[in-house]
């Protein structure tokens, strides 16, 4: 061991570009995998749509002066389902990856120390068959339920609620969410809502850098929120061949039953569910090439500076090599003291560059709206440099092992 | 001596070329990187309106007029006012010039109705095209005489005027605003933000800036039935309203703001400030304490996150990876000039001092370092151009400049020179004696 570290100390200038360099690559390579790894939550979390190609969203409706009233929607959403080929149709006051209308709040579960989490509140009608999410236990709502009418959006109201399973499980770690009383908020006289039903998933339309875990966490209310100004229709096609018409047939009857109503300059926007997530993740997506498309070329620029370096560093020793092979080492031998050295430079870099890492993340957490970078992060990234440094040393070790000891003799 | 060096220098590049290759590509990648981030950071992050906006401030308050069990706290500065009080602080003329405002979208027609457009533009109170610094081409503002008497006056900009009339002088011309014809008395030049700085709290992530196609007085628009695009905060027992609406007498919807030039007027203006919403809650008006407070254009953008944090992270990232690109390349030419040790040490034994050679050695890196620059255009070019294809909200800002190239240039002789500087040193350092053993 001593022979590869005392020459390290010797020269120190080779060996401190390489530390250098490999710290530096581990901080920003750190640091853009956590930011993609955040970025890539809303794309690959499950949405809890069943098949969203029957789905037709019409949003960004407007009304010009007031309010549509409650009944006006109603009237609307009823002409909607009258569509042939319509299995349901919904309004609501937000939905899923529509992220200009957001109802977000701190709900809270039962008792003393009750848990809470801050989750999406989804109002309208009958959403839980429009959006075909999956019942795993309890009921939907009824009719006279769907049938409420709030004194405002309704986020106040108690009544009954469908909760996701991910919030049933935090907000009631005991089990069984069913029949159990959700609060909406601090206040004393907050909405009490009691849970009658639990389904798979629903993603929450809010999509910010904080949402790892609660992007699953989600609450159904029956209903429409009242004197909401941007209301949003759904509709359910029989099948996804039938998607097409419905969505021309919906266009039609809004435009006829709100058009006049509708704020002027801005069109409202009719699509399928599809493509409404498409938009809404485009963004995300865009991150996540642009930061693999960075830590990959770090990692390539890394790659590429230590075989420079450890190569120019095993032709200075060409020598020594060869007096050692003369002396009785083997090919193998040199082979590994490359390696080991290889490590033991790395290694101290990685050290160094997960200081940093944690350091920038740290920094970055006061400045922005990040979370901390969890440390099972670091393991990873040391482990994925090391076998970068190994992969990267290979070549320049073996033409070190190949050096023939008749070196030794010569040019002294 | 320079032109020596730099042929030597070319001379070297020539006979490794896979290795110049490495080094110019690493340099150009990183300062490309960096010049696309800067590239919009710079776009983004500089004064909205560039001579005017360094000294324009917004005012804040809590000018809440009920309880709102909802949201007790006040949690981020409200820049939304009751016309009523804006009047009155604009009213008050305690600072430079002031005005209050409110983004307004509504279609403007010619008075046959033949032709008609949606327009963004501005409703205010006072002086508005003054205290913006709206240059005008053709006519003139409003006087205070007009808005007193809500005189159906209205200024409107080129764009409009060409798309309306067909010629850029207006003035006279007679528009359809509402349910009200009103007069053109001046054209003004095209004005825009180059990022949004109006009502940030409602107007939903937008970063860039809005074209205003038109300025009108507050009162006069009411009285024709066009209100603000967002009605802002309406009490709770006013009947609600939403867009477009001009029955916003219940609601806090503009937005004052004033131009103060010095650190002493920016203070004695937060006092009357303060002082003038310490009275309204004193007088039962405003139900909680105003903690009233001026923002600077600036501040008030950066408290609102107008610059999404992205383009912050990705500049930070951009720099992170080129200062790893410098390490890699100085790595890499400390390994290239060590191995030409030989033909140092006969430079120095034949007269050349460290001197000498550290400039041999740093007009090479400086070659490099041009080279790469000059590779680093097409790219820049190309991260400009990936970014402009990104559904982002600031792609916009993602265009080459002429104040780039400049950056660019400089940035790419310094890069050259730093990454030179230690292996340069390495290579002067060591006595000809020994290198020439060496050797």
């Amino acid at each position: 061991m001593r022979h590869i570290i005392k020459p390290l100390f010797r020269h120190r200038m080779m060996p401190l570009l390489v530390v250098l360099q490999v710290a530096l690559a581990c901080a920003i390579a750190c640091n853009a995998l956590f930011l993609l790894q955040q970025k890539l939550v809303p794309i690959v979390t499950p949405d809890g749509v069943g098949n969203p190609d029957r789905l037709v969203v019409a949003w960004n409706i407007a009304p010009r002066g007031q309010p549509w009233p409650s009944s006006r929607l109603n009237q609307v959403v009823s002409e909607l389902r009258a569509i042939p080929g319509v299995t349901s149709a919904s309004v609501a006051g937000s939905f899923p990856m529509e992220t200009m209308a957001q109802m977000n709040g701190n709900v809270l579960g039962e008792g003393a120390h009750p848990a809470r989490a801050s989750a999406a509140v989804y109002i309208g009608t009958h959403l839980r068959d429009t959006l075909g999410l999956k019942l795993v236990a309890g009921r939907d709502f009824s009719a006279t339920e769907e049938a409420v009418a709030y004194k405002n959006i309704g986020l106040d109201a108690s009544g009954p609620v469908i909760i996701t399973r991910a919030l049933a499980d935090r907000l009631f770690p005991g089990g069984d969410a069913l029949g159990h009383v959700v609060r909406i908020g601090d206040q004393p006289d907050a909405g009490q809502r009691t849970v009658i039903g639990v389904v798979e998933h629903l993603m929450r339309n809010k999509f910010g850098q904080d949402d790892r875990e609660d992007i699953d966490y989600s609450l159904l209310f029956p209903g429409i929120p009242s004197n909401w100004p941007v209301p949003i229709f759904a509709v359910r096609s029989r099948s996804a061949a039938e998607a097409d018409s419905v969505l021309k047939a919906v266009k039609a009857t809004i435009t006829r039953e709100l058009g006049p109503d509708m704020i002027q300059g801005m069109d409202p926007t009719y699509e399928s569910y599809g493509s409404l997530r498409d938009h809404m993740l485009a963004q995300s997506k865009a991150a996540v090439w642009l930061l693999s498309g960075v830590s990959l070329i770090v990692l390539l620029v890394t790659v590429v500076g230590i075989m420079g370096l450890t190569s120019y560093w095993v032709q200075q020793r060409t020598r020594q090599i060869g007096i050692r092979r003369a002396l009785g080492a083997r090919r193998a031998n040199i082979l590994r003291d490359v390696q080991l050295e290889n490590l033991l430079v790395v290694g101290a870099g990685i050290l160094l560059g997960m200081v940093l890492a944690y350091a920038i993340n740290l920094w970055l957490m006061h400045h922005y709206e990040l979370t901390r970078l969890p440390w099972t992060y670091l393991p990873y990234g040391a482990a994925l440099m090391l076998l970068l440094g190994q992969f990267a040393v290979l070549s320049p070790a073996l033409r070190a092992s190949r050096v023939p000891p008749v070196v030794a003799t010569r040019s002294v | 001596m320079f032109d020596y060096y730099l042929r030597l220098a070319l001379r070297r590049c020539r006979q490794s070329v896979p290795m110049v290759l490495l080094l110019v590509l690493t340099m150009a990648i990183g300062i490309a990187a960096c010049m696309t981030a800067t590239t919009i950071f710079r776009a983004l992050s500089g004064a909205p309106v560039p001579g005017v906006s360094p000294y324009l401030y917004v005012a804040t308050m809590d000018a809440r007029e009920a309880v709102d069990k909802d949201n007790p706290d006040y949690k981020r500065p409200d820049s939304l006012l009751k016309l009523a009080d804006a009047k009155a602080l604009v009213d008050a003329h305690r600072a430079v010039q002031q005005v209050a405002v409110a983004q307004s979208l509504t279609p403007l027609s010619d008075p046959d109705g033949k032709k008609s457009e949606q327009a963004y533009g501005l409703m205010a109170y006072g002086p508005v095209v003054q205290t913006l610094g709206v240059s005008l081409r053709h006519g003139r503002p409003w006087t205070e005489a007009e808005q007193a008497a809500n005189a159906p006056v209205l200024v409107i900009d080129a764009h409009m005027a060409q798309k309306l009339f067909g010629t850029e002088d207006a003035v006279g011309r007679s528009i359809m605003l509402g349910q009200r014809s009103f007069r053109v008395i001046g054209v003004s030049a095209p004005w825009k933000p180059r990022v949004q700085i109006f009502n940030l709290a409602q107007n939903g992530g937008s970063v860039m800036g809005q074209d205003e196609n038109f300025f009108v007085p507050a009162q006069a628009a009411l009285d024709a039935g066009v209100g603000p695009f967002i009605a802002g905060e309406c009490g709770k027992d006013a009947p609600v309203v939403s867009f477009q609406s001009a029955a916003v007498a219940q609601c806090r919807w503009m937005e004052t703001w004033v131009r103060l030039d010095t650190p002493a007027q920016v203070g004695d203006y937060g006092r009357f400030l303060a002082g003038y919403a310490d009275a309204q809650h004193d007088a039962g008006r405003f139900v909680y304490p105003p903690q009233a407070k001026l923002y600077g254009t600036q501040a008030w953008m950066t408290l609102n996150h107008v610059v999404p944090d992205d383009v912050h992270l990705n500049l930070m990232l951009a720099g992170g990876f080129l200062l790893l690109c410098l390490v890699n390349v100085a790595g890499l030419l400390a390994a290239r000039f060590l191995r030409r040790q030989g033909d140092v040490a006969i430079r120095r034994a034949l007269g050349a001092s460290k001197r000498d050679v550290f400039v041999q050695h740093l007009v090479e890196t400086g070659l490099l370092g041009l080279i790469g620059g000059v590779l680093a255009l097409p790219l820049t070019w190309l991260g400009l151009w990936i970014v402009r294809m990104q559904p982002v909200s600031y792609a916009d800002a993602a265009r080459f400049s002429p104040g780039v190239f400049a950056i660019l240039f400089a940035l790419s002789v310094g890069v050259g020179l730093l990454v030179g500087i230690l292996p340069a040193w390495r290579v002067c350092r060591q006595p000809p004696a020994l290198q020439i053993k060496i050797a």
